[in-house]
């Protein structure tokens, strides 16, 4: 029982390995500031939440996995409202969009 | 176990070095400090993934002051440091 | 023996990594770059500071010197190009002053 929730755990952090790469290949490789801020803030905020799922599924006790669990959601809210104050204050310093 | 998690861990610090690049020939100023957020988020992977590989729980008080503080730095970024001068220069 | 060696491999890239941060923080000439390279610098040595087993020592690498001074260089940045620009200002003015009153001297003595 336990070997098997192990397994599942570790299935699920080598899940969230490729998020990262992805939103580091992305960050370098994308044209624009509003397409790299798009790879930045949800690929690597989908592979911190396969981390923690998994890493939650290996947890010793109930306590960690709420540490875990309220450690994603500050590193969400902070992401997200980081995201959305750097577009926005981007599109009023008239900085457009990547055409084509 | 501890062998998978340090090389999870690893593949993530190879993902934050490549990152480095984009602060250092970021054309604006919102890049580099996208990047630096990024060394953020990938910092509280590792430092997660250090604590069940390492056996220390204290690192996750360190993820949570990691999170805390990346978001502080780029609201500051935002409503003080990107005007004119050092923003658009595209 | 296996841990051991991937553990090595992360202290590599790290002190690599944390080297070459210092290196190019020290030589920037844009300002705000070398802030930015400054709080990537903290966050690292953050890591740096778990890897030797001192987590409180981390825990307040993280939070004083990416945490609270990147968001001061920041502020502290904006407020000396402000100054610049009002130096500037003011000698332009002295300028134009000293411009103005030479020409006048000049109107005069013929």
């Amino acid at each position: 029982m336990m070997t098997l929730l192990d397994n599942v755990g570790m299935l699920c952090i080598f899940m969230g390995l490729p998020f990262f790469l992805t939103g580091t290949v992305g960050l370098l490789r994308f044209p624009d500031i509003y397409t790299r801020l798009h790879a930045l803030t949800k690929a690597d905020n989908v592979g911190l939440g396969l981390i923690t799922l998994g890493l939650s599924l290996q947890a010793d006790n109930l306590f960690i996995v709420a540490k875990l669990i309220l450690i994603w959601i500050l590193v969400l809210i902070a992401s997200s409202a980081s995201c959305h104050l750097v577009a926005r204050s981007a599109i009023q310093k008239n900085i457009h969009p990547w055409v084509k | 176990m501890s062998y998978l998690h340090t090389s999870c861990a690893f593949i993530i610090l190879c993902a934050i070095a490549a990152g480095m690049i984009r602060i250092l020939q970021g054309p604006t100023a919102a890049d580099r400090m996208m990047a630096a957020q990024l060394f953020g988020t990938c910092g509280v992977a590792i430092l997660l993934l250090l604590a069940k590989g390492l056996d220390t729980i204290v690192l996750l008080d360190i993820a949570m002051v990691f999170a805390l503080f990346a978001a502080l730095a780029s609201i500051t970024f935002v409503r003080r440091a990107w005007h004119e001068q050092t923003g658009a220069s595209r | 023996m296996m841990p051991y060696s991937i553990l090595t491999a992360f202290d590599i890239v790290l002190i690599s990594t944390l080297l070459w941060l210092a290196w190019k923080m020290l030589r920037s000439e844009d300002l705000f770059k070398a802030v930015v390279l400054f709080i990537s610098f903290g966050l690292l040595m953050a890591l740096a500071w778990v890897r030797m087993r001192a987590p409180d020592v981390a825990l307040a690498e993280a939070a004083i010197g990416a945490g609270l001074t990147g968001p001061l260089f920041l502020s502290a940045l904006r407020r000396m190009e402000r100054l610049h620009k009002d130096e500037r200002r003011v000698n332009i003015d002295e300028e134009r002053k000293s411009e103005t009153i030479f020409h006048t001297q000049q109107k005069e003595t013929p």
